[in-house]
């Protein structure tokens, strides 16, 4: 089994770059939603700011008062589009759970992923996933109390020191073991659409049950795997950020935002590096010695204009 | 009192730190002897009105004072005076406390409006016995009086009225014994963990002024008003207490029972504040200035030491810059308090000769906060400490000058446009930090508004502070930077040790500017009146628009002549004079200076060039213009700031989008 760490982490890798038009495609329909929730934002500042002589405190270097002005003026261009972005994001996010079945047979079976076949996966599997995503919203939510729970902990050692690191001790390590179980219950779940679209399992308590045991069989060479992408991934993006708020010169438009799509697609490529892992490493180590998903895609019916003769 | 505005700049940067532990051993302050009086009378540098001899006993584990005070009042009203009103400030900590209801409702600092009642927060200051030095007992003489809003249950004034009066020139001896609960701070005052901020702690006199008792209630937002005199008080304590205190300290005597008591004197000055913590780190500096050394002592908390050297260089920049531009600093003395982790609200505070300062463990040092906090709060030496104003009635004052000479020491110690922030991604200066306040609530209430008549705790703030300073900056336009340093100057050297009005500022500056500022000062200060100028059109056109165009050769012929129109708009109701600068493509420019009276102005000019840009205002110094976006207007359009707002807002939501998707 601990064999299969740097065979699975590593040719995860491969077939993420091997089927990179996975990772386009979701950075494409990323790029557009993001653009599109930042549109009005975007029009509304362009009258205030392209003839603007005070828009140069926002292109040499970044005046922040030039943002707080601009937000208190009373037709403000930049009142928050949270409502629209939060819209976008939450319609990505269905996006995503629809596009998960297709990803992960893509993964499992090491085809091409034609566009046809790719969606007819995702529909196949996507109220599967819905019903998943269920579940996964009453583990959250129960993992969510757990770390409300250490609010009044923390309160307690905040009110009895007069020093305030035993409070921030106490809360880096509430924060560590919470980001830990919630890991912990991602790495589940997918393998869970893993056990779903592999061994096509229609009953999702049975799924979750099978991806428990293979989690508690398999913890550390799973989720060594799961956890080495997301520091690698996380590293990336820290020092992509220091990049372009510390070393990148403030008059880069074009820079700047090559820079942070970039990072938008180390953090898309890294969950598909996770996604990739996950199915190869089922492929490997399941039970049933899968090699192929059970589940195939429809027969394409071609007709011919060639009559054919049984005698020749 | 700026904390409380500092932690906004806190919140809008993530603060980044590595800890650092700070329990160096605790050190005892060291009694020095009080020094041989010489032959002759001291000159005094007030009238004091007051002398303050005070015996105090602090219960650190039950935070409680045990006090005995003897005040000579001295009668110079020029009245006889038979009725004497006293401020008991710690009963504001009471839930039906005018404070308290007013926090309810409005908010202050440290607490926003529906703020649950927590019984820890619970102050008080009881008078056990009130004598009178020559009449006896008058305990039961005491009347609760409410003078601003008749609230029954609101005992921070108490009058006693004498069976005989103070005859003018004569003096009259309180003796009062009293005991103090100390609150689990909320504001200002009171404790956290280990930590006693004891200010506002004993029952004090009220001021006779324009020729009537001034003495107010405690409100949400109001502070402090007192007359000169001399202090001296003795605390009692345990000995491990570390004593910082607003005056010079004259003896420590050990007490068999394991306590200590330490003797503080302190003369000119109005208030008399301490703090008491056995966590403390004593730092000892010193820095000399026109009027001879003065020693600073800044009592740190455990997990800020990092902060030490912050504020030691904070004050030092701003004792030289205040002792050059605005006065000497006449007492030989500073204490900095650091309130510890938990008792940030006794933070951002001034009391003569003390401050209370505020840092976290993890302050950046692109984050100003601890720097601006000390400059403010030393600042306030000079405004209320020294040019005593009366903080219920005119806060804008003392808030608002400080902040204004905040915002220039500032600019002169860390930079004019890194005096707030000073980030490699991100700046600020602490003049557009004071002017942002002002945007968040420009016109709901006038800068001279009395001190609890605001609309809230917020408009109190952002008026007192942001736009007095904001008002301040901009009337160096109209008069120059350096006659207003010199008006401050002035002003300083004339009024301080007195009680000066608004008034006595306003003529102070149109006398050393030698104009007429009436205008301004009703607009600005009396009014609420928002000023927004704008250049609403600019274009050129060619002069003999009506002749046809040929479809071929060169889009502009040579020595074409075009008419350039600049439209110059007042979108609102403050008039103030403004400079039009207009660049032309051949290099030339046109000033224009319009007196802003009406509505609109046109220019237009004649020339073979066309416009490249109008500005109002090139030189950026009326900051208290709503709107500086539509201040100019540039033909060619330029969209870097959009697109670089754009690269940040669309990275956001993408980032937002993976989340969501890494939750389903």
């Amino acid at each position: 089994m601990a064999e299969s760490r740097p065979k699975a982490f590593l040719a995860g890798a491969g077939l993420v770059w091997k089927w990179q038009r996975l990772v386009w495609w979701i950075f494409a329909v990323t790029l557009i939603f993001g653009i599109f929730s930042t549109q009005g934002m975007v029009e509304r500042a362009g009258s205030k700011l392209n003839h603007s002589l005070a828009s140069r405190r926002l292109v040499d270097g970044f005046d922040l008062s030039a943002i707080l002005a601009l937000g208190t003026l009373p037709e403000s261009p930049l009142q928050i589009e949270g409502p629209t972005m939060l819209h976008f994001s939450v319609v990505f996010a269905i996006f995503m759970l629809f596009a998960t079945g297709g990803i992960v047979a893509t993964y499992l079976r090491d085809e091409k992923p034609r566009t046809g076949t790719f969606f007819e996966a995702c529909g196949y599997h996507f109220w599967r996933f819905v019903r998943l995503f269920i579940y996964l919203a009453i583990v959250f939510a129960i993992v969510g109390g757990i770390g409300a729970a250490f609010g009044p902990i923390y309160d307690h050692i905040n009110e009895n020191s007069i020093s305030p690191f035993p409070a921030v001790y106490f809360m880096s390590a509430a924060i560590s073991f919470v980001l830990l179980v919630l890991m912990i219950v991602r790495l589940w779940f997918d393998m869970a659409q893993v056990v779903a679209v592999a061994d096509d399992e229609r009953r999702m308590h049975q799924v979750l049950r099978r991806a428990a045991g293979l989690l508690r069989h398999n913890f550390f060479s799973l989720f060594g795997i799961f956890l080495s992408i997301s520091i690698i991934g996380s590293l990336l993006v820290a020092f992509g950020l220091y990049v372009w708020m510390g070393l990148l010169s403030p008059h880069s438009i074009i820079g700047a935002f090559l820079l942070s799509q970039l990072l938008v697609l180390i953090l898309i490529g890294t969950r598909l590096w996770q996604r990739a892992s996950e199915a190869l490493w089922y492929r490997e180590h399941a039970e049933a010695g899968v090699q192929e998903p059970a589940w195939t895609p429809s027969p394409v019916i071609v007709s011919s204009s060639v009559a054919t003769d049984p005698a020749s | 009192m700026v904390l409380a505005r500092a932690s906004v700049v806190v919140a809008a940067v993530l603060a980044l730190g590595i800890p650092v532990f700070s329990q160096a051993p605790s050190q005892q302050a060291v009694a020095s002897p009080a020094p041989e009086p010489s032959g002759a009378a001291p000159k005094t540098l007030s009238t004091r009105v007051v002398s303050y001899s005070i015996d105090a006993k602090l219960d650190p584990a039950k935070h409680t004072i045990t006090a005995s005070e003897m005040l000579t009042y001295q009668n110079l009203t020029g009245q006889p005076q038979q009725t004497f009103p006293f401020h008991l400030y710690l009963n504001a900590f009471q839930p039906q406390s005018t404070f308290m209801t007013e926090v309810h409702l409005a908010g202050t600092r440290g607490a926003g409006p529906d703020s649950e009642w927590n019984p820890k927060h619970y102050g008080s200051i009881t008078v056990d016995k009130f004598e009178v030095e020559g009449v006896g007992d008058l305990t039961g003489k005491m009347e609760f009086i409410q003078p601003d809003d008749h609230n029954p249950n609101d005992h921070t004034v108490f009058q006693v009225t004498l069976p005989k009066p103070v005859a003018p020139k004569a003096s009259v001896q309180f003796r009062i014994v009293f005991h103090d609960q100390l609150p689990k701070v909320v504001e200002r005052t009171g404790y956290a963990h280990d930590f006693d901020m004891v200010g506002q702690w004993f029952p004090k006199v009220g001021v006779w002024w324009k020729n009537a008792w001034n003495c107010h209630q405690f409100h949400a937002t109001t502070e402090f008003f007192a007359d000169f005199g001399t202090f001296d008080v003795k605390i009692t304590l345990p000995q491990n207490e570390i004593v910082g205190a607003g005056g010079d300290l004259v003896s420590t005597v050990s007490n068999s029972d394991g306590t200590k008591t330490v003797a503080y004197h302190s003369e000119d000055v109005h208030d008399f504040s301490w703090t008491a913590s056995p966590s403390f780190t004593v730092v000892e500096d010193s820095w000399t200035g026109s009027q001879g050394p003065v020693q600073i002592h800044v009592l740190m908390s455990p997990g800020h030491m990092p902060s030490a050297s912050r504020y030691v260089t904070a004050l030092k920049g701003t004792l030289r810059l205040f002792d050059q531009w605005y006065g000497p600093y006449p007492y030989d003395r500073i204490t900095v308090v650091d309130p510890p982790h938990g008792g940030a609200d006794a933070g951002g505070m001034e009391y003569p000769t003390l401050i209370t300062a505020g840092t976290a463990w993890d302050t950046p040092k692109g984050l100003l906060a601890p720097e601006i906090v000390v400059e403010h709060e030393f600042g306030h030496q000079y405004w209320y400490g020294m040019v005593a104003t009366n903080e219920f009635e005119e806060a804008w004052l003392d808030e608002g000058i400080n902040s204004y000479t905040e915002v220039k020491i500032m600019d002169a110690l860390y930079g004019k446009d890194t005096s707030a922030l000073n980030f490699p991604f991100v700046q600020m200066s602490d003049t557009a930090f004071e002017r942002a306040g002002y945007l968040s609530e420009p016109d709901m209430d006038p800068i001279s508004r009395l001190a609890w008549q605001f609309i809230g705790s917020g408009s109190y703030g952002d008026v007192t502070y942001g736009k007095t300073a904001t008002m301040l900056v901009t009337l160096e336009k109209i008069i120059g930077e350096d006659t207003l340093r010199n008006a401050l100057h002035t002003y300083f050297m004339r009024y301080r040790f007195t009680h000066p009005t608004g008034e006595d500022f306003l003529k102070t500056i149109e006398e050393v500017s030698g104009k007429d500022l009436r205008w301004y000062f009703n607009q600005a200060v009396y009014g609420t009146n928002l000023l927004d100028y704008a250049v609403s059109d600019a274009h050129s056109d060619p002069l003999k628009w009506w002749e046809e165009k040929s479809h071929f050769g060169p889009s502009r012929k040579k020595d074409e002549v075009y008419r350039t129109y600049v439209t110059v708009q007042r979108k609102r109701e403050f008039v103030f004079p403004v400079d039009l600068e207009v660049k032309f493509d051949d290099g030339s420019a046109a000033t224009e200076h319009w007196d802003g009276q009406d509505r609109w102005v046109r220019y237009h000019y004649d020339r073979t060039a066309k416009i490249v840009s109008a500005e109002i205002d090139p030189e950026h110094q009326i900051t208290m213009d709503r709107d500086y976006f539509n201040n100019s207007y540039v033909k060619e359009s330029n969209e870097s700031a959009v697109y670089k707002l754009r690269n940040i807002w669309t990275f956001g939501a993408e980032c937002l989008s993976q989340l969501l998707a890494w939750m389903t």
